[in-house]
């Protein structure tokens, strides 16, 4: 369903972060930023938190346990294969073979869970407020309904915090 | 005496963010220049000389080469080792330098994992040619099967070999394209043409550029360069234990992991180092591009071939000191003299001796000098993988089995082939792709500024 939004557009970084500052002053709440590159300091104003690494970490340790039991399942236990008496349990020669299969195992279920998290995958239909933010522009993003102020006051902040154009749009 | 210079500008020409757009993204919006048609037409040829000693090999077997008993292994194992080692400064220089903070990345990155791509990829055809039944190269899969409740040798460096290469493919390929993803959305944002949109904002699978996205995408960036970092160090490792885990002299030797992934890392650097030069000249680049760019792949390159003469050094002195009759006679009558001198001083002189002369600040500000270089490494990691392989196979413990190798026109055809898949692959990326990482590059301009200022 459509609404309004407010969108402040800034030229600088600096401008931006003044703008998040402004905004938090006035206890406005923000609905997105979008940005041309990473800004930590945006992604920490709107509280956003990734548990991406511990993704992986799980990722990386469920992979181990399963290539270590599945590599002593086909060398002991379906098709033991006996080398001069040598033990089938070869688990020193298994080690390579685990750390590249579990890179490998990590690096698909990381695309996975990016592509799944952040919404990035072929064919999406996107929303996008103002086209220069992949350009030059920085924009924060209001939703009218729930922005906690009227067009006026929350224009009136951006500016003085250094917004170079502010309006509102039907998304 | 000690005078630490600051490192100058990373970016120049007082740019701002939208001509860094304009700027980068100007080779895919201009028409074709005459001299990329003119090196596709070229590149053409030789991959369809490539293709054609492919159908060769397969149509009459492998009995086009020239390898035989002894000399098993010949060409093919020779340029797949030299394509992954080149394919591994891709990934070792976007992910040592991130994981290291370097801002100076930016700049390179992108066509160096480009590189990576399309070089492992060319790599990828020796070793399933080499089976000789290529059809059935599936049988390399670990699956169960109807030939018999087989399952390949998980003991085997050759397996681990085809996990990791494919493990890097994916991983270089993923890196190299979701680092691709805002910048394909910026040039979907900008196009004029109803097509251009359509491909790329295909290509940018709904990028916008949120709090959300970036929160992510940075995750997913270190996520994918952490356990990437391992895997650059592995690849070439376990590809040299290929050779090492024999008793072929020459080959057994521990020092031949680091070795080999030194030696990955030098030829890989000299090609970024050959492709950077192509695009700041020939696509004036030079404002992102910068001499001090240039400069730090060269003072990297020095070091590393200090590294490669040591390397030779020690294996020379390793095969005196061990006292081993068969390793001093493979060094001592099969390389440093007898029918592959040629080969080894070759090695020496163009990876350990030429590359000095980038101590000379003359040199490194040298741009046709530094592209001449960068091309001698190349075909001096070249001669190594030939020294290596070919001289300890053609003379080992029993003189009967001696044997000389010279290749057949099909096992060059199919060298020749991959270079001009290479260059293709290259030439498209030219044309059709950001060069350079625009929002990266957007990223690193404030830090810029503030240093032109001071």
């Amino acid at each position: 369903m459509n609404s309004t939004h407010i969108i402040g557009v800034f030229d600088s970084k600096n401008d931006l972060l003044a703008g998040i500052e402004g905004s938090k002053n006035n206890k406005f709440t923000i609905d997105e930023i979008y940005t041309p590159y990473p800004v930590m300091e945006a992604i920490d104003a709107l509280g956003r938190k990734s548990n991406f690494t511990k993704a992986a970490f799980i990722y990386g340790l469920s992979a181990v346990i399963g290539v270590l039991s599945f590599l002593y399942y086909t060398s002991v236990i379906d098709w033991p294969i006996n080398y001069g008496g040598k033990p089938t349990n070869t688990f020193p020669s298994f080690i390579i073979i685990t750390l590249v299969l579990t890179i490998l195992t990590v690096t698909i279920l990381s695309l996975f869970t990016f592509s799944i998290r952040a919404r990035i995958y072929p064919g999406k239909k996107y929303f996008l407020p103002d086209e220069r933010t992949t350009d030059d522009k920085f924009v924060i993003l209001f939703n009218k309904q729930t922005a906690g102020a009227g067009f006026e006051a929350i224009s009136a902040a951006l500016k003085a915090s250094g917004a170079s154009e502010v309006y509102e749009k039907e998304l | 005496m000690y005078k630490a210079e600051v490192r100058g500008p990373l970016i120049l020409g007082n740019k701002d963010y939208r001509q860094i757009t304009s700027d980068i993204i100007a080779p895919i919006d201009n028409k074709t220049p005459g001299w990329w048609k003119g090196a596709m037409a070229v590149s053409v040829l030789l991959a369809s000389f490539g293709i054609f000693s492919l159908y060769w090999t397969v149509r009459y077997g492998l009995g086009t080469w020239a390898v035989n008993n002894s000399v098993a292994w010949g060409w093919e194992i020779i340029n797949f080792v030299w394509w992954i080692g080149i394919g591994h400064a891709g990934t070792a220089f976007s992910i040592f330098l991130l994981i290291l903070r370097q801002k100076w990345r930016t700049s390179i990155n992108r066509a160096a994992e480009a590189m990576t791509v399309f070089a492992v990829g060319c790599a990828a055809i020796f070793p399933a040619i080499h089976m000789g039944r290529v059809w059935l190269a599936f049988y390399i899969f670990p699956y169960p099967n109807t030939r018999g409740p087989l399952w390949v040798n998980f003991n085997s460096p050759l397996f681990w070999d085809f996990i990791a290469i494919s493990a890097y493919l994916l991983i270089s390929a993923s890196f190299w394209y979701f680092g691709m993803v805002p910048d394909f959305a910026s040039i979907r944002d900008r196009a004029k043409t109803k097509l251009k949109k359509a491909v790329y904002g295909f290509l940018a699978f709904g990028w916008t550029g949120s709090t959300k996205e970036w929160l992510r995408y940075e995750g997913l960036s270190y996520v994918l360069g952490g356990i990437a970092a391992v895997l650059v160090v592995s690849v070439h490792s376990i590809v040299s234990t290929d050779f090492a885990s024999s008793v072929i002299p020459g080959w057994h030797t521990t020092l031949f992991p680091p070795y080999f992934v030194v030696g990955a890392i030098f030829s890989g650097f000299a090609m970024v180092m050959t492709l950077m030069i192509v695009i700041r000249k020939y696509y004036h680049l030079e404002d992102y591009v910068t001499d001090s760019h240039l400069n730090a792949i060269a003072k990297i390159l020095v070091f590393i071939s200090l590294i490669m003469g040591t390397a030779y050094t020690t294996e020379v002195f390793m095969a005196w000191y061990s006292g081993n009759p068969y390793e001093m006679f493979t060094f001592f009558h099969n390389r440093l003299t007898g029918d592959y001198s040629f080969m080894f001083w070759a090695m020496v002189v163009c990876n350990a001796v030429i590359p000095q002369v980038m101590w000379s600040k003359k040199v490194r500000s040298n741009i046709t000098a530094l592209f001449i270089i960068s091309l001698i490494i190349n075909l001096g990691m070249w001669y190594e993988r030939f020294n290596i392989v070919v001289t300890s196979l053609s003379k080992d413990y029993l003189p009967s089995s001696w044997t000389t190798y010279s290749p057949t026109w099909v096992e060059v055809g199919i060298y020749i082939g991959t270079i001009g898949i290479f260059t293709i692959g290259v030439l498209f990326f030219f044309r059709f792709v950001p060069m350079i990482a625009i929002s990266e590059v957007k990223s690193v301009l404030k830090p810029t500024e503030i240093s032109e200022k001071h």
